[in-house]
């Protein structure tokens, strides 16, 4: 891989980060409805109570350093606006304080959020490609048979079925039915454990309704992707010619068609990859799992700018270095785009 | 590397199988059974343990169970006994002395005496004197409406409140008695922006209370367990955990399988499923609160208007307008269809289950379109050759009905409206809002910048409230305009009445008032009271007994007080004669008893699948998916005939 190609894809990743840090101020001062106002309707809620509370979160600041106005023509200086302090506090790793967590820092917030995410989602998308594309290359390279019929089918609906409409019945059926696993959380709530083992067994009991209702959900998708990459490369010369050679079926789909179908699906891969961070967020809700996308939701309802400020930059950050592992690690599979 | 890959799934699958079926039935529960857990599940994530700060229901359950309040609330919220044993006032009706227990003691061994009490009030008065507030202000205007201005404490016992109010507000403040000895040394200011984290230690926070807070995870629970040292009745519970879900789907599902005892607010459908769930005890509770249709009466009283903004109509400000449009609304029908019959037909700003406060009206509206109609007419309000409805000016009436996203009754409600008022010639067009953005769109310049226009027309919203009716009432005075009013009516009687009944001498004289201003509330109709919403409530009778609605045809827990954990008893020992609930019917308590001493009955199996799971339809639905899957399967297969081979 050439420097230079290396050079300009990091240089492309910053560009995007810098944007995505402006945008992401300005996206969440648009949305309509603002955090003091959701506190108005309590009755007893002076003006005196609205200033200081703007006042606490900073919300009475300017939100620019520069006002410019047309009638009458001017130009306004504030040297202390929303913007300028977002910029540094950001650059030095503080994002603020949460507004419906009160108290808290949005890193602390978001930091007991991090892993329960990463865990159920990182496993998740683990399973979902092993499977998916074990099934999806499976079926492309019998296509037309049992497994390619039932299993395109089973594929198909799974991806189009919500989390929610896989999560509920499964916790209907194995939580409140059969008492298998329990119904929402990430640990007994309260539980005093013997031993680490044990609250580790907790935690995995807890995880695997959630983690079934994920891979479920995300399996369908990398299926149909390898499904239809392995029917493509059925085609091509090299597999004719491993065919030729007297190869067995079964070593020509792995040694040959496999690696090759597995190109376009990198992408994809790593771009989810990169959402690992942001959650499924309906499943999460289901299960209460205290995770991103929970915190997302919650953030949302209460108009929580720093936390949502929060969230939305780690997502960023997570596309934008996902995207670049895609392009370097393209680069390294495929000669064609080293240039 | 490459060879290996499939090989490699296929070693993972298996792993992965080996590793669910380990966790699978065979893993013990992380809870031993015989726990004397409470469980509370609940929607609202507790937002902060500081008293001063929470805005939600679920955040004052936990800290009233950690802090006593001077005096409590009883099973029909009558005063009782709290940090104070005994109150009275003095003669020239001024100032109220509050004994406390020689021998009270904090959870951590100190003595609990009137320096905490002092401590505790005398921070809100401190603030309320600087104009200011603790914490974000939900908690000091109880003390502002009752008027003290200045607490003494002469001795260790005693506390003297001096008042300028002469009702008997100040024995229903949510005023949490403080420890001295740990928060004394932070003013309010501080004091609003602690964070009353539990000390990690697992001793629980410094209360005198029945439970303790010691564990708080943000969006998950928080632990509460018994105070050795409190002054009551110890109840059956040693600890409480209030759980939070996500969605009530779930959180019903918990309460079926025995994870939780008690689930607040659910699902009009998932409440009438649980009705036949064994050990399970529904419960409809009358709440404090109603849903409204409101109007923009924007200028009544005041003559002002707002350019580009405001009510459409003129007519919106006359009160025969309105009175006439009340004629057409049919709650009942409203109820029926959109609560599922779990409310009341709504009438008054105070509703009923504040029994002492409630007036009927003099004057009720029923539903009858052809009085809507010919008290329109008579009003002035005429039909024009095309049907539509014409205001004194001549220009057709066109409605615009706002309403917040959060609650999907309301878009039900607004078709109803809608249907209703096109019946009179009336036409109204329904726009769903973002709760935030609409308070914007409602918000009049009065709230500060002319940016605020109040665009509006009607609205559907609602509203809960606390025991003291004053804060419903002032919603609608000309003064919470800007603030909290969201008709934006003014009038002037209804003020000076305000004041009045804010001032009357003997609760009697206070009544006289309160039903005045009820009548002329209801006659002038800024609001037409839609219903009053019942609060839909479930609990496990398997573990718990001494189930107890406050007030009687309330809730049991997440109440007007914490009194509800206190009085439960343990279910699986032999009945108490004392644990009868009052507000329920008497054929479904303790169900249980049969097995009582036979088996000690597990925590989670014990409500087997036989009682209305619906596991047979949901098996159903698996099977139609697969047969689905595999008639499209063949349908693909079949419509490419016989290109097996690509291309």
């Amino acid at each position: 891989m050439s420097p230079s190609y290396l050079g300009r894809k990091v240089l492309q990743a910053i560009a995007t980060l810098v944007f995505v840090v402006i945008l992401n101020f300005m996206l969440f001062r648009l949305m309509p409805g603002s955090p003091e106002r959701i506190l108005l309707r309590n009755p007893h809620l002076d003006a005196q109570s609205i200033a200081a509370a703007r006042a606490r979160f900073g919300l009475d600041k300017p939100l620019l350093p520069l006002e410019i106005s047309v009638d009458p023509p001017s130009l306004k200086v504030n040297p202390d606006s929303q913007f300028l302090a977002y910029l540094q506090t950001t650059a030095s790793g503080d994002l603020g304080l949460s507004f419906e967590f009160r108290g808290e820092s949005v890193t602390e917030v978001i930091g007991v959020r991090f892993w329960p995410t990463i865990i159920l989602i990182g496993l998740a998308e683990l399973i979902a490609i092993v499977v998916g594309l074990t099934l999806g290359s499976a079926a492309g390279w019998k296509r037309g048979g049992t497994l390619d019929r039932v299993g395109n089918g089973i594929s198909l609906i799974l991806y189009s079925m919500p989390y929610f409409v896989i999560g509920m019945p499964l916790i209907i059926i194995f939580a409140a039915g059969l008492g298998w696993f329990p119904t929402s959380g990430m640990l007994s709530p309260g539980a005093q454990y013997q031993s680490p083992i044990d609250q580790l067994l907790d935690f995995a009991r807890h995880l695997v309704l959630p983690l079934a209702t994920v891979s479920l959900g995300l399996i369908g998708g990398y299926s149909i992707l390898m499904r239809s990459s392995i029917i493509e490369t059925r085609g091509e010369d090299y597999v004719t010619t491993a065919r030729a050679k007297g190869l067995k079926d079964r070593s020509i789909l792995r040694d040959h068609a496999f690696p090759n179908a597995l190109l376009p699906t990198v992408t994809v891969i790593a771009i989810n990859l990169g959402y690992v961070v942001a959650g499924a967020i309906t499943a999460e809700i289901v299960f209460n799992w205290p995770g991103l996308g929970t915190l997302t939701v919650d953030a949302l309802a209460a108009r929580d700018y720093p936390v949502l400020q929060g969230i939305f930059l780690l997502i960023s950050v997570a596309v934008i270095l996902a995207n670049l592992g895609a392009d370097l690690i393209y680069g390294r599979l495929d000669p064609r785009v080293r240039a | 590397m490459r060879s290996s890959v499939a090989a490699r799934a296929a070693r993972l699958t298996a792993a992965a199988a080996l590793a669910l079926s380990v966790l699978g039935p065979a893993a013990a529960p992380a809870v031993a059974a015989d726990d004397k857990i409470l469980r509370l599940g609940t929607l609202q994530k507790i937002d902060s343990l500081n008293p001063y700060v929470t805005a939600l229901t679920s955040g004052y359950e936990a800290f009233e169970l950690t802090y006593d309040q001077l005096v409590g609330f009883g099973p029909n919220l009558e005063p009782i006994p709290g940090y104070a044993t005994s109150w009275e006032r003095a003669a020239d009706g001024h100032s109220w002395t509050f004994k406390f227990r020689p021998d009270l003691k904090w959870s951590d061994g100190q003595p609990a005496t009137s320096a905490d009490a002092c401590f505790s009030w005398g921070l809100v008065i401190d603030a309320i004197a600087k104009g200011d507030s603790v914490g974000v202000g939900y908690i000091d205007p109880a003390l502002k409406d009752a008027g003290v201005t200045k607490v003494e404490c002469p001795d260790a016992t005693t506390m003297i409140a001096t008042t300028d109010d002469a009702s008997d507000r100040i024995l229903q403040t949510y005023i949490p008695i403080l420890p001295k000895h740990i928060w004394g040394k932070m003013d309010y200011k501080q004091l609003g922006e602690a964070k009353f984290d539990p000390p990690a230690d697992g001793s629980g926070a410094v209360g005198t209370g029945p439970y303790l807070l010691t564990e708080f995870k943000t969006g998950e629970y928080a632990r509460l367990k018994q105070n050795p040292t409190y002054w009551g009745k110890k109840a059956a519970p040693e600890q409480i955990i209030i759980q939070f879900f996500g969605t009530t789907d779930t959180m019903v599902q918990a309460l079926k399988a025995g994870e939780i005892d008690y689930a607040r607010r659910i699902s009009k459908d998932l409440f009438n499923q649980l009705k036949t769930v064994p050990n399970v005890k529904t419960v409809n509770g009358a709440s404090n609160g109603w849903t409204e249709l409101g109007f923009n009466t924007y200028g009544t009283g005041t003559g002002k208007t707002i350019k580009g903004g405001g009510p459409s109509t003129k007519a919106l400000q006359d009160p025969a307008f309105r009175d006439a449009l009340g004629y057409a609304i049919d709650k009942q029908k409203l109820i029926d269809n959109v609560l599922g019959g779990y409310g009341t037909i709504g009438s008054t700003q105070i509703p009923p289950v504040i029994t002492d406060w409630h007036v009927d009206p003099t004057t009720p509206r029923t539903f009858d379109i052809d009085a809507a109609k010919s008290k329109l007419d008579a009003a002035g309000y005429v039909l024009d050759a095309s049907g539509a409805r014409l205001d004194k000016e001549g220009k057709p009436i066109s409605l615009r009905l706002v309403m917040p996203d959060d609650n999907p009754n309301f878009a039900s409600v607004g078709q109803f409206i809608q249907e209703w008022y096109g019946q009179l010639g009336i036409k109204v067009t329904p726009k769903v809002y973002d709760s935030g953005a609409l308070v914007d769109v409602m918000l009049p310049p009065e709230a500060g910048g002319a940016s605020n226009k109040a665009d509006y027309d009607m609205f559907i919203w609602d509203w809960s409230w606390g025991p003291n009716p004053d804060d419903a009432l002032q919603v609608f005075k000309c003064d919470a305009i800007g603030y909290s009013s969201d008709s934006l009516w003014c009038n002037q009687q209804y003020d000076q009445l305000y004041q009045q009944q804010h001032d009357a001498p003997t609760p009697e004289a206070r009544h006289e008032l309160l039903a005045q201003m009820q009548n002329l509330f209801y006659d002038q109709a800024p609001y037409h009271i839609l219903f009053y919403d019942d609060e839909l409530t479930a609990y496990r009778t398997d573990k718990w007994g001494g189930w107890q609605n406050q007030p009687a045809n309330g809730t049991p827990l997440f109440a007007y007080s914490t009194l509800g954990e206190t009085l439960l008893t343990d279910a699986s020992a032999a009945p108490s004669p004392t644990a009868v609930p009052s507000g329920g019917t008497a054929a479904s308590s303790a169900p249980t008893t049969g097995g009582g001493t036979a088996s000690p009955a597990p925590s989670g199996g014990s409500t087997s699948s036989s009682g209305g799971l619906p596991i047979v339809p949901i098996l159903a639905a698996v099977v139609v998916i697969a047969v689905i899957a595999v008639l499209f399967a063949r349908r693909r297969s079949s419509s490419k005939g016989d290109d097996e081979d690509d291309e």
